[in-house]
Parts: structure tokens; sequence; C-alpha cells
């Protein structure tokens, strides 16, 4: 062997790429070296929020516009003075659309950083992921965002749109118009398959039929078998259930050789990932969606319009200003309202505060938790898009309380502690 | 035996090192970076399984996330079905023995089957794949094993740590649990490739035609250090689970059965300290980029990765110890480096 | 009015499975290198085909642009990393993985979370009542003349002859006057080509993100194995078996089971015959044949 010859050329070789890590690594460590303050000195230092949001990855779509919504929250919120007279500043990891990310993350942010209050989760899988670490840790967690609905937790806020605001709604509105036959595709895991078990209630409720319910793995984007099935069913309405950036290429092959007569209703699409910007029509024409705000509520909505207009200001490059992002905003402006009230960050006090029913004017109407299920009183708008993909808003809920947990499973966080999430069947 | 006593040499005083560092180091920090610590020995017993089958007995596996899987959704299931705490080591032990097993029928059927080389890279690739798919759409209410609901793609949450007796084992006891695991298992791996046994694996590695000309029943030993490697991985994903208390599908996935084999290369892979070593500076390094929340993260991470190959092709912690060995220990040359893995 | 179903699934079945796989297959009978980063490169050839059909470019002009684009990117990326890694082929699985890294992440940052795509071109065509797109019935004869085209291209001209003899002795082949670096290099640009060529083709048809290769890999990395080591052979035997389980098993089951049945063969396969059907069909039919 001529190992001898080609050592030193090796030695140069890794000597270069130790020095390259090193410079990355030194660059890197500088602003994380200066951890955790002592308590006392608490007073004037900023207070912190960890943003947990996928900025890369499949999830990065909506990540970003949330990470986003946030920083335009918390620069608004120092413009006007801070909170209790400290600035609030973001802590915001990426968690790169990986579970197991968002549990390292989570830990960081509440351990290391010592937030305030964690807020972030995309997919409903990234959230059980962080929920039991906060749980544990007794931190404040907002999920800002659209899911399936039932999480009953002590320490959790929802802020978002959950069935109970938008399934009853979409299917009171779409078998009264089109017919009684309906048939679900769902992403399968567990925000799909839980939804889907909604759909399937709530038409039963209204005296319709599920004639077909398929459940498509995470990943697959080829959707010919699928389609076929749908048209033998000859349903009257198209319920859509789909997650990630493969899924939606189901539109577009939809729009090609299936019905596109044939309504499709969903409670994710278009308002979180603009598959109607990003997609020609007429991929999702006859398409109806039950959001509590989206970027074209602005041509209804004076508030809506002022803070799509902020967003695009703050963040030209931005394509679109989803539900995600509104969502996102108005929970930064809810918990700055509850600890303005209590008149600190401590945790236990701030739910205190949350408990009273603390509500915001935000940009999609007044958003007000409930106290029992700390979930959002929300208004709901009914969104269509027609064939060129234009966006109406043929109807429209005011403040639809989320009840069904206190309702029906006899939750009540004010008076009694829970972690755990229902679903339908149990 | 000659081969028992230790060398001086880079590779022995950097372990000895590590070790030592390894246990002082909560007098140190916070506890938050004692807990992730004990996250990133967690994920040190999946690269050095890997580092035993692959860079000792040749075997190249991407299966080692599945079997990784197998193991902490074991741990899970048992351990909640049960719900006493003081089952927790005994779910531990029949979860390394499960993992074990189910790389030894696997190993069983491919060894004995002929097939070897790149090929078990591809069906141990396919195996991952296939569990992880199969974990992924498990989340409707009618997968339920006893009690315990397997839960997609969110995995199962809430899963107990190890309990010796009423103690639970928590941040710093579950660190230093988990490091003499660790020290027991090196130092049991560091004997085990100085072993018989170990030197059959090598020459296998070298050669399977002249091994099993001289006499051995190459697949039998293929089995077993492939069920040795399986074993490994499976605790890794035990620990795993119980350190988060947490267990994904992902985990099974393409990028996790992906890692184990890029840090072992990138490390060394005929190296057990090296594999070692870089597992930690690489979790180390990733989870800093992703803290960071900078955008460059996986471009960096990606870009070291091929320098590291293109200019260490030996991997990076080995050429390191050949360094040091040169420069502090300089009597054989860079040949003692050598000496337990590779015949030249 | 069930066969034209079974039929049209088949064929949609089969054309992803070729044409995701064929770049892949090349790459790995040739060199022995398992590319991590094919994936990326069929989303780099989307990447290219959307934009240039955004800024005007026809479609099929704009999908052979990605073809060359991806082939010209290849032959960088070889030229500056793969090939300090020939006969070094697990290695190239670090290297390869790195890459695919970067690419992804890389496209992230410079185009944002997702593209604007263009919508399939072609409407859609009737049989017995039900409707068909076109395009995609399409596909599967551009995957078939695809297969004709590497077929004349491996057995008819010198190119082939010369990556033929590489493949099976590279030493021998060099010692004969083959500039084998140059055939792995040119294979290599070849492959990375056809997965741009992949990417350009479905990317009407899918949603354009910097993770659109993930849903490639798999199926890619399936037909490879089932097929072997010999991309012409191996490649159509096996998308021909895997496009008819996987199409009879998703209309009788589920996509679930579609997918599943897919690596459930694979491992089947691979158990029964380590070297695919390549290496039946070069054992029983083509002894001495060359391919």
């Amino acid at each position: 062997m001529h190992l001898t010859k080609k050592k030193t050329k090796n030695y140069i070789g890794l000597i270069l790429t130790m020095i390259f890590m090193l410079l990355l690594s030194a660059c890197q460590s500088a602003e994380t070296s200066t951890g955790s303050g002592a308590g006392g000195s608490k007073k004037d230092a900023p207070i912190k929020i960890g943003i947990l949001e996928d900025q890369s990855g499949d999830f990065s779509l909506v990540g970003i516009q949330k990470l986003h919504a946030a920083q335009l929250a918390v620069e608004e919120i120092n413009n006007n003075g801070g909170l209790l007279g400290r600035q609030v500043e973001i802590v915001a990891p990426d968690t790169q659309s990986d579970n197991k990310r968002f549990q390292e993350m989570a830990r960081k942010v509440i351990l290391e950083d010592q937030v305030d209050v964690v807020m972030g989760g995309f997919s409903s899988a990234s959230r059980e992921a962080i929920r039991p670490i906060m749980e544990k840790n007794k931190m404040l967690y907002f999920y800002n965002n659209q899911y399936e609905g039932g999480v009953a937790s002590k320490y959790s806020f929802n802020t978002g749109a959950i069935p109970d605001h938008q399934i009853g709604t979409l299917m009171e509105a779409v078998i009264k118009k089109y017919g009684p036959k309906v048939y679900t595709i769902a992403a399968d895991y567990n925000f799909g398959q839980i939804s889907a078990d909604w759909v399937r209630t709530e038409t039963e409720r209204l005296g319709g039929e599920i004639v077909g319910e398929e459940f498509i793995p995470l990943g697959v984007s080829q959707f010919a078998s699928t389609i076929s099935r749908i048209k033998a069913a000859d349903p009257d309405v198209l319920v859509t259930l789909l997650v990630g950036q493969e899924q939606s290429s189901f539109y577009g092959q939809w729009a090609k050789s299936g019905n596109t007569k044939l309504p499709m209703a969903t409670t994710v699409n278009m308002a979180q990932a603009y598959e109607h910007k990003r997609f020609d029509p007429p991929s999702l024409a006859n398409m109806y969606v039950t959001v509590t705000f989206m970027e074209e509520l602005g041509d209804i909505l004076p508030s809506a319009k002022e803070f799509v207009d902020k967003f695009y200001k703050k963040f030209p490059d931005d394509k679109y200003v989803g539900m995600e992002a509104e969502t996102q905003y108005t929970g930064v402006m809810l918990w700055a309202e509850a600890v303005e009230k209590a008149g600190t960050t401590e945790v236990e006090a701030v739910i205190d505060a949350l408990e009273t029913g603390i509500s915001y004017d935000g940009p999609a109407g007044t958003a007000k938790i409930d106290p029992a299920t700390h979930h959002a009183v929300r208004n709901v708008y009914l969104a269509y898009a027609d064939k060129e993909h234009k966006i109406t808003f043929p109807q429209q809920w005011e403040a639809v309380v989320p009840d069904w947990l206190s309702k029906e499973k006899g939750v009540d966080l004010t008076k009694k502690d829970e972690f755990k999430q229902y679903t339908p069947l149990d | 035996m000659r081969n028992l006593k230790m060398k001086l040499n880079t590779e022995n005083v950097i372990g000895i090192g590590l070790f030592l560092f390894l246990f002082i180091y909560p007098l140190f920090v916070t506890p938050y970076q004692i807990l992730n610590l004990s996250y990133f020995i967690s994920m040190v017993f999946l690269t050095l399984s890997l580092s035993l089958i692959w860079g000792y007995g040749g075997i190249f596996s991407f299966g080692q996330a599945a079997f990784f899987g197998v193991g902490g959704y074991f741990y899970a299931i048992f351990t909640m079905n049960s719900g006493i705490s003081t089952i927790t080591p005994i779910g531990l032990l029949l979860g390394v023995l499960v993992g074990g097993l189910v790389a030894g029928i696997i190993g069983y059927f491919m060894f004995y089957g002929g097939i070897n080389d790149v090929f078990v890279g591809l069906i141990t690739l396919c195996i991952t794949v296939s569990l992880e798919t199969f974990m992924a759409q498990t989340a409707g209410s009618q997968w339920k094993i006893g009690t315990v609901g397997l839960g997609g793609y969110n995995g199962i949450n809430g899963i107990p740590t190890i309990s010796l007796g009423s103690f639970a084992l928590a941040d710093v006891n579950f660190y230093y649990f988990i490091l003499i695991v660790l020290l027991v298992v090196y130092i049991g791996l560091r004997l085990f490739v100085v072993s018989r046994f170990g030197y059959t694996a090598i020459a296998i590695r070298e050669n399977r035609e002249r091994t099993k000309l001289l006499g051995y029943n190459v697949p039998r030993f293929q089995t077993l250090i492939f069920a040795l490697g399986g074993a490994l991985a499976s605790l890794s994903g035990i620990l795993y689970a119980t350190w988060g208390g947490y267990m994904t599908p992902s985990a099974a996935g393409l990028t996790a059965a992906t890692l184990p084999v890029v840090l072992a290369a990138a490390g060394g892979r005929k190296n057990l300290t090296a594999a070692m070593i870089f597992t930690f500076i690489y979790y180390w390094f990733s989870q800093t980029l992703s803290a960071s929340g900078n955008e460059y993260a996986l471009v960096i991470l990606g870009a070291a990765l091929i320098l590291v190959i293109l200019f260490v092709p030996e991997g990076i912690i080995v050429s390191l110890f050949k360094l040091g060995d040169n420069l502090f220990f300089n009597r054989k040359k860079a040949t003692q480096v050598k000496a337990e893995g590779e015949f030249t | 009015m069930a066969i034209f179903e079974l039929i049209y699934q088949f064929m949609n079945n089969f054309s992803f499975l070729i044409l995701s796989a064929v770049g892949l297959a090349i790459i790995f009978g040739m060199m022995g290198i398992i590319n991590l980063a094919h994936g990326e490169f069929i989303m780099l050839g989307a990447y290219i085909t959307t934009l240039a059909t955004a800024s005007g470019v026809p479609l099929p002009l704009a999908i052979l642009l990605a073809a060359a684009g991806v082939g010209v990117f290849g032959l960088i990326v070889d030229r500056l990393i793969i090939n300090r890694l020939y006969g070094r082929t697990l290695d190239s699985v670090v290297v390869t993985w790195g890459i695919s890294m970067i690419l992804s992440q890389g496209i992230l940052i410079i185009f944002g979370p997702s593209l604007e795509g263009s919508s399939t071109p072609l409407g859609s065509i009737s049989i017995a009542g039900a409707t068909y797109s076109t395009y995609r019935i399409l596909l599967f004869f551009i995957a078939i003349v695809m297969l004709g085209i590497i077929y004349w291209l491996f057995m008819h001209t010198k190119f082939g002859l010369y990556s033929r003899a590489t493949m099976q002795k590279h030493d021998i082949a060099n010692t004969m006057g083959i500039n084998t670096n140059k055939m792995y290099s040119l294979t290599f640009m070849l492959g990375a080509a056809l997965a741009g060529l992949t990417g350009g083709l479905y990317a009407p048809t899918m949603a354009v993100s910097p993770t659109f290769g993930s849903a490639f890999l798999m199926p890619s990395f399936v037909t490879v194995i089932v097929g072997g080591a010999n991309p012409l052979i191996g490649t159509s035997l096996s998308g021909g078996v895997l496009g008819v389980v996987n199409s009879i098993l998703d209309i009788l089951w589920g996509t679930f089971y579609g997918r599943l049945g897919l690596l459930v063969v694979a491992i089947i396969v691979i158990r029964l015959l380590p070297l695919g059907f390549s290496g039946l069909v070069e054992k029983k039919l083509m002894r001495g044949r060359g391919i």
C-alpha cells in the first residue's frame, strides 16, 4: 500500500475539515452560551416566548407563516411598550417537521431558555409529542392551530378552529345544498381518523349517509385508484381531509379525471396551505371550507384586510397569509392580554387570567377563551372556491362555542384538571 | 490472553478520558444539559450496534432503526399494559432480547439464504420502511395491544421510565444509569471484538469464502452477530423511549435508517470508540444548528458530511486517532490503531 | 368497465414505478452507488420545469430542459464529488445523503416552501362512461418509449458497449482501453438526467415543493431492489410485476395495502432471488449475452 505518500495529503484535508467545523460551531455557540440568568435579575429581563414551528421540511409551508405571524405580534406588542413594562423576545428553534426534534426543542426552550410560554406545532403528531413535556414541566402551552379537537389539559390552550367550529357547520351547509350521500377521504393518521369520525357523526345527525371512507397513508401522491372508487360510489359531497405536500397532489389529479361538478368540503385546504393559489384552476373548483380566517376574508372584513396588509408589509416575500397565521397572531395577543391581566408571567396566574374568559378583537373578529375547555369561541366563515378559484363567503356563523368537551364529556378545566385527549369514539 | 492487554494509544487514552469526563459532567452543568446528554447517550447504542455488525462483521444494514423501533414499541406496550413500575427493568431486558430475537430471525433467513453485501442493506431497508408504513397507519381505535393504543403516526406517549424497585430513574439518576450501561456495553464490545468470535467476525468481513473453507459456519456467525447488533439497537430504542416517554414510527423511517450508517461511516466504522465519539459530536452539532433556527442548518450539516468523506475517507475520528498516535505514540507508526480491526 | 379501470390503474402504477426508478437503477446497476439524492434530483427537475413553464416555455420543451439541466448538474456533482468515490460505494451513501440535505434545504431557502404549479395538460378522455386523464395515459407510453431508448442506447451504441463492459469487469475494460472513469461520469450524468426528466414529467401532476422527491424515493428503491442490477431488464420486469401487485391490492383493499404490498414483494423477491429479476433472467435466458 502506498499509504505513506497519501498520508500528508490526508492530514491536510483532515485539518482543514476540522477548522471548518470548529469555525461553524464557534459562531453557533457564541449566541447560545449566555443561557439562563439567575432568578433575581428577571425584573427587567425580556419576557420569552418559545415558538416551535417547522421552518424546514414538509410542514414548513405553514410553519414559516406561523413563525412570521408570531414575530409580527411580538413586534406590535414591543412597539406599544411591551408587556408589564418588559420587552418580549422570541426563541424560535427550527423543528424541521420532525417529531423527535419537537421533543428535544421543547425541553430546550423550557429548561435552558426558560421561556414563559411555549407556542407552536402544526401537525397533531407534533402537538402530542410535546404536550406531555409541557404538563411535566408545568409550562403554559398554546397550540395555535386548527386540529381534530378533544384535548383537555390544564396547561394547553387552543385558539384555533376545531370540529365544533368547522364540521357541524360545514356538513349542514353542504348536505342541505347538495344531498345526503357523503364520501370521505382523509389522511391516515390521528387527525384524519378523528376528523373523519366527526364527519360521520355530524352527517348521521343531519340525516345523511356515509357512502365511502378511505384513509390515505401520509406521503402518498398518486390517487388514480382513490379517484375511481369515489366515482364508483357516486356521492353528493366529497369530504377531503388530506394533509401534507404529497397528498395535496390529489386535487390536480381529481380535476383531470374526476367529476369537477361534485362539490368538495374540507376543514383544512385552501385556508392553510393555499392550494387554490398554488394549483391552476379548476383543481379546487367547487370546494367549500369552513375557516376562522383566510387571506380573502379581507374582501369582506376590514380588520382582516388590515392584518393582511401589516403581514405583507413586514414579510413582503411571503406568498399567503393563512388561517394558522391569524390563529398564531391571535394566540399571542390573547396570551398577552392574560399576562397584562394577571400582572405576571407566572404560569398558574396566567392560566387563571385566561380562565376568566379573556377575549381579543382580532383580525377575524372577536376570539374569546372558553374557560371550561381551554378552546376559543370564534366566528366561522364558509368559504367557497369557484371554477376560477375565486373565493366567496356565502355563509357565516357568529361566536361558535366549542362546547362538545363540556357538554358531552363533562370537562370543566376550571374545576377539575385533566390531561388527556377525548375522541368521538370513546 | 495477550489481546486483553490494553495498549497505550490515542484511542484508549481518549476513550478513558471521555468516560471520565462524562462521569464528572453533571457536576458542572444545568439539569437540561444532563437530560440532553442522556439522549445523546441513548443514541450512541444505535451507532455502536451498526459499528459492530458493519465495521467488524462486514454486514451492511439499514435495519438498525427497525430494531430500535421494535425495542421501543415492545417496551412501551409491555410496561404500559402491566402498569406496575417495578416491572420496567424486566421490560428492558425482555425488550433487548426481543430485539435480538427479531434480528436473529431476519438474519437467519438472510444469511442462510445466501444473501450478502449490499443486498442485506436493501432488504433491511425494505423491512425498516415496512415497519414505519405499518405503524404509521395504526391510528384507528382498532389498533390496540392489550390496553395500549398504537397511536399511528402520533406514536405512543406516556411510556414509563425505568424503576429499580420503587425508585424511578429520572434526571441525574437516569443519566448515571444510562452512562454505566454504556460503559459496560462499550467495554463488553471492546473485549468481544478481540475474542475468538470477534476475530472470526473480522475474518468473515475480510473474506467470506476463505473463512468458510477454513471450516467456519459463516451464516451462523453472521446471524449471531446480527442478532447481537439487533439487541443493541433495541436497547437504544428502549432507552430513547424511556428518556422522552415517547415512541414514534418515524424513529424507523428512511432518515432514521440512514443516520446510523452515516454516523458510523463518517466517524470511522472499523472503530467502536470513533463511532461513539462521532455520534456525540453529530447530535450536539445538529441540535445546536436546529436550536439556532438557522435556515442553513441542514445545508451546513450536509456539507460537513461530504467534506468528511472526501477528505478523511477513513472517518474523521479514526484519522484523528492516527494523527495522535503519530504525534505522541510514534513507536510502531500508525499501525497500532489498526491492530484490532484490520489486517493489512 | 372494470377491466378498463384495472388497465388504467396498471398503466399509472407502471409508469410511476418505472419513471421514478430508472435513473436510480442506471446509477446503481452501473456504478453500484446507492444514490440517496435521487429524490432530490427528481425534485430539481420538477422545479426547472415549473419555473420554465411559468416564464412561458412550452411544457414539452420545459421537461426536456429539466432533463438537460439535471443532467448537467449531475455531471458537476460527479466531477466535484462522486468521482472521488468510485469503488467506495458505501461511502457514497453518506455523501449522497449529504447532497440530498443540501439540495432540499437549499431549494427551500431560494424558492420558499412551495411553488405555484402548472396544471396538468391535455384534458381527459371517456372510455365506457368513465373519464381518464390523457396525460397519465401518455406517461405510460413515455415510460415505454424511454425503456426502448435505453435499450437502444445500451445495445446498439458504442457507449452502451463500453458501459456494459465497464459494468461487468471494470478492470479488464480498463486494460482494454476503455476510460472507465469517463464511463462512470457519463452514467451518473445519464441517471441524473433521467431523474430530472421524471421530475419534469410529474411536475404538472403534483404539488411542487422541496420535499417533492420524497414521494418517489420509496417506490424507486423498491423497484430497483426487485429489479436487481440490470437497469433495463430488471427495471422493466419489476415495474411490471410491482405495477400489477400494486394495482390489484390497491383496488381490492385500498391505498395502504398497495403500498405495504410493494414492500412485502420486495422482501420476498430479494429472499428468493438476491440479484433481483435481472439475476434470474441473466441466469436462465441470456447467459453469456451480456445484457
